[in-house]
């Protein structure tokens, strides 16, 4: 952040005392350098709703309730922005079929059984070449 | 009185959330029952707000689209797990989906697409002048960690009151506060120079 040259309560920027915030230097997350400014309780309340909005504010202070009455402007507009209008069709169109919750979860040895005559006769092909290897080991 | 700024927030809370939740529950039951279309109201229903919170943490429409397509893919697919009210767990998927598109993109620079709202700007310097703000709201919001960009658009955009925000991400209003207004600071130290 540049250094302010242009002096509001009589002071520079470098003669005001340091304000709360500068001495919160261990922002977490925080991924650009920033000096923060201090944003006075009466308008944190003011923003989330506790109080009306404060009056007869002077320097700093003032600045920061027109700061933010302009940026509430935008945020006020991009609250009033709605999905746009070709979207839930687009997304009913891509749904997929429903797995319905006893295909999606059902494992194998609770689903039916089904026998047909190509597994019947599969199974006892096997069961029969078993019996004969079985029958094989025991004679040896 | 409140006035000004406060006044003009507001929460996006249903009047009665056990009527939603039980209007949501039988909407459910009528998609698992086979009923497809019905998934279109929940639709119709929820998805103005995911919009907007997926096209603010993203700041892309394209990517917020695409966000959104994929979340009520996702709900769609897993409605039979379902457990209490349908938009958080909608909201949730679609914050999730937000969190994992910033962590895989790095942005260079976006910005939102031009809408067709009437604007009550009088004169050309005056649209000029708003424009530039929208886009230098977005350069400073892209700069904020993800857990602030989020607590503050969830706030200050889609108007939602600090309870809700904590219901729906799990955490304390006290959290919740600290967040907003840390990214109040960060915001007003990024644009200050130029707005203030």
């Amino acid at each position: 952040m540049l250094d302010r040259h242009n002096e509001r309560d009589g002071r520079t920027e470098r003669e005001r005392p340091l304000r709360p915030s500068d001495e919160m230097g261990n922002m977490r997350e925080r991924e650009v350098p920033l000096a923060p400014v201090a944003t006075p309780d009466v308008i944190n309340r003011w923003l989330d709703g506790e109080l009306p909005e404060p009056t007869g504010l002077r320097g700093d202070a003032a600045r920061s309730v027109e700061f933010w009455r302009r940026l509430g402007e935008e945020t006020d507009k991009r609250r009033r922005m709605m999905t746009p209008a070709h979207l839930p069709n687009k997304i009913m169109a891509a749904l997929p079929p429903l797995a319905t919750p006893q295909q999606s979860v059902a494992p194998w040895y609770r689903k039916d059984l089904r026998i047909t005559p190509m597994v019947a006769l599969a199974a006892a092909a096997a069961l029969f070449t078993l019996g004969i290897l079985a029958a094989q080991a025991l004679l040896r | 009185m409140k006035s000004g700024y406060a006044s003009a927030v507001k929460t996006t809370v249903p009047a009665s959330p056990i009527d939603q939740l039980e209007a949501d529950q039988e909407v459910i039951t009528k998609v698992l029952a086979g009923d497809r279309n019905a998934f279109g109201i929940l639709i119709q229903r929820y998805s103005d707000p995911l919009y907007r919170h997926a096209l603010g943490m993203t700041g892309s429409p394209d990517v917020a689209e695409d966000i959104l397509q994929m979340s009520f893919i996702k709900a769609y697919q897993h409605l039979s797990e379902v457990r209490g009210r349908f938009d958080a767990w909608v909201f949730r998927i679609v914050a999730n989906g937000c969190k994992d598109w910033l962590k895989n993109i790095r942005r260079t620079h976006l910005s939102y697409e031009e809408d067709d709202q009437a604007t009550s700007y009088a004169t050309p310097e005056e649209e000029l002048d708003r424009t530039e703000l929208r886009d230098d709201l977005d350069v400073a919001l892209a700069q904020l960690p993800p857990s602030l960009r989020e607590a503050f658009i969830m706030k200050h955009v889609e108007g939602r009151s600090y309870e809700e925000m904590a219901d729906l991400l799990g955490t304390t209003v006290g959290a919740l506060k600290m967040r907003v207004h840390r990214a109040r600071e960060a915001l007003q130290a990024l644009l200050e120079e130029k707005y203030a």
